[in-house]
């Protein structure tokens, strides 16, 4: 079992890495700042400092805490949710869903519209992955049946953005954006971005209620219903958040793979099972992760950040596989 | 008044028409063949199962109580707990204290009662099925509620735990709490105020045991032969 000291010092030690991470972002990139240069452009001491911050460093670092935060949590909600701690948003397709919702869009030119048309696509897009998987994989699903779920989901998604690739004549522009998507990145965010993720926050805060109502479900619903938990009230809003908060980081960051599998799991390695501890410190420790993952792809010289996820968080998973097994 | 009250529940293809009632304080058996509808009648019993016909405690319909209520007035134990996450026997047995307000009340007393203060911080997914068996009911035991509903409590556990698992039942039901259990061992079910027999989804026979579990009825439900005989018999210290 987790020493006690752990469970004291996580949350302020996750905090403070989170604020490094933060730094450090702000700091590195083309033009290096110094923490007191970072400070000065803030306050706009410095002019040239404040335009690196305000228009490009600091919506990116934003969106990336929100991204990390979102995709986190949501696999914490999903592994709960399907008592099963190999689930997560990017292996059970509804990141993927989420993708092709706001790859149609762009597709039918229609993303330009206005700045709500890609996350609501991208909502209905996981709305509609998240219950054909709970069709195809039913609560307390093995482990089998909810990856064979997400392999087949995945597939029929990758069709369809495949489908609006070859098929729609699109201008180098979209083909680029569309791409984009598909791989998952950060650049070029701006606050338009943040603004898109902002209810992240919203749905984040309303996770930290459903703590231990979700330590009880994930022992057995039956169980958990007989101790007073209202669960299907409680899978609704569980479907939802977790729905939600996938749908809006993939609609401002594209398919960013491996966080909600990656993320909750060392954290329950780390503190433990229990909800109350998870899920503040998931939203944190996504947060770090993406904005962790984010420093390598730029320091790599531009490197996709999704797929500096997906090389971390491929073996990791063929890690966890050998681990069950 | 009575404590529990079941009419007529049907469940398609499991139970059909079964109504039973129990007193407050009664130690109860549900005996039945393997597929008799033993663990669907306990679901319904406890409000988990949706069934036609009625279902109350003390009086006032299930259906019409809240759920975080419900929590309070029936405890219910499966017959197989499946953990997937390592949380410790201490947390899993203070769940038990949700529905009122997890104030970890009567947790250390539950622990010690089951024989588990010694595992307390064991992971429950790395116990035995008879540990893990302990830990369910010592969840149920702190929720303090008036109706005890367990299935199959005593299969996975040894015999000295099984014997003082009885001891707590009648123990709770001289506090008038209600216990029905479901079991297969039918010398256990004769140490019990009633007995509830089911044979393919219906209520066969109910009573006292002595009146209920005649060598005919077994003959017909079990396909067993009884014989009264001086076997071993076994007591706790």
């Amino acid at each position: 079992m987790t020493p006690p000291w752990v469970h004291r010092v996580a949350f302020p030690v996750a905090l403070f890495l989170l604020g490094l991470l933060a730094l450090t972002s702000l700091a590195i990139g083309d033009m290096h700042l110094s923490p007191v240069r970072i400070f000065s452009g803030l306050l706009h001491r410095d002019e040239l400092a404040a335009t690196i911050l305000w228009n490009i460093r600091l919506p990116r670092m934003l969106v990336s805490m929100m991204v990390g935060a979102a995709l986190a949590s949501s696999g914490l909600v999903m592994q709960a949710y399907f008592r099963n701690s190999l689930a997560s948003p990017g292996l059970l397709g509804v990141s993927s869903g989420g993708a092709a919702g706001a790859v149609v869009m762009i597709g039918l030119g229609w993303a330009s519209a206005s700045i709500f048309v890609l996350p609501v696509a991208a909502i209905l897009g996981a709305m509609i992955s998240t219950t054909v998987v709970i069709m195809l994989a039913r609560r307390g699903a093995s482990t089998e049946r909810l990856l064979l779920a997400g392999v087949a989901l995945n597939a029929l998604l990758g069709a369809v953005t495949s489908y609006v690739l070859a098929n729609f004549t699109l201008s180098y522009e979209r083909n680029a954006r569309i791409l984009f998507w598909m791989l998952g990145g950060l650049e070029d965010r701006t606050w338009e971005h943040v603004l898109m993720a902002s209810p992240i926050i919203l749905a984040g805060a309303l996770l930290w209620p459903l703590g231990r109502p979700m330590d009880l479900l994930s022992l057995g619903a039956r169980e958990a219903q007989s101790l007073g938990v209202d669960i299907k009230r409680l899978r609704r809003s569980m479907l939802a958040l977790s729905t939600v908060l996938t749908a809006l980081a993939t609609a401002v960051a594209g398919t960013v793979g491996f966080v909600g599998l990656i993320v909750p799991h060392l954290l329950r390695l780390l503190v433990g099972p229990e909800h109350k501890r998870l899920v503040p410190l998931t939203l944190i420790g996504g947060a770090a992760f993406v904005l962790a993952c984010d420093l390598i792809s730029r320091s790599a010289g531009g490197l996709r950040v999704g797929i500096v996820t997906s090389l971390i968080g491929g073996p990791f998973f063929i890690w966890l596989l050998r681990r069950q097994a | 008044m009575t404590s529990l009250t079941v009419t007529n529940a049907s469940v398609s293809g499991r139970i059909a028409d079964v109504g039973l009632s129990l007193a407050p304080g009664m130690l109860a058996g549900l005996v039945g063949p393997n597929g008799s509808g033993k663990s669907t009648l306990l679901q319904v019993a406890a409000g988990l199962l949706p069934a036609t016909g009625g279902v109350s405690w003390s009086g006032r319909e299930v259906n019409e109580i809240l759920i975080p209520e419900r929590g309070r007035l029936t405890a219910w134990v499966p017959q197989e707990a499946r953990f997937e996450f390592g949380f410790s026997v201490r947390s899993v047995v203070a769940q038990g204290r949700y529905a009122r307000g997890d104030d970890e009340c009567g947790v250390d007393e539950a622990l010690r009662q089951l024989d588990l203060t010694s595992l307390a911080h064991r992971p429950v997914n790395r116990l035995s099925g008879g540990e893990k068996q302990r830990v369910m009911l010592a969840r149920a035991l702190v929720t303090e509620a008036p109706l005890q509903l367990w299935d199959e409590p005593l299969a996975p556990l040894d015999p000295r735990h099984a014997l003082e698992v009885l001891t707590h039942a009648r123990r709770l039901t001289r506090a008038g709490t209600t216990v029905l259990f479901s079991l297969h061992d039918l010398r256990a079910a004769y140490c019990l105020d009633f007995v509830v027999v089911l044979h393919q989804g219906r209520l066969r026979a109910a009573g006292p045991p002595e009146k209920v579990l005649t060598p005919e009825l077994l003959m017909e439900v079990f396909g067993v032969r009884a014989k009264q005989s001086l076997g071993l018999t076994l007591e706790l210290p």
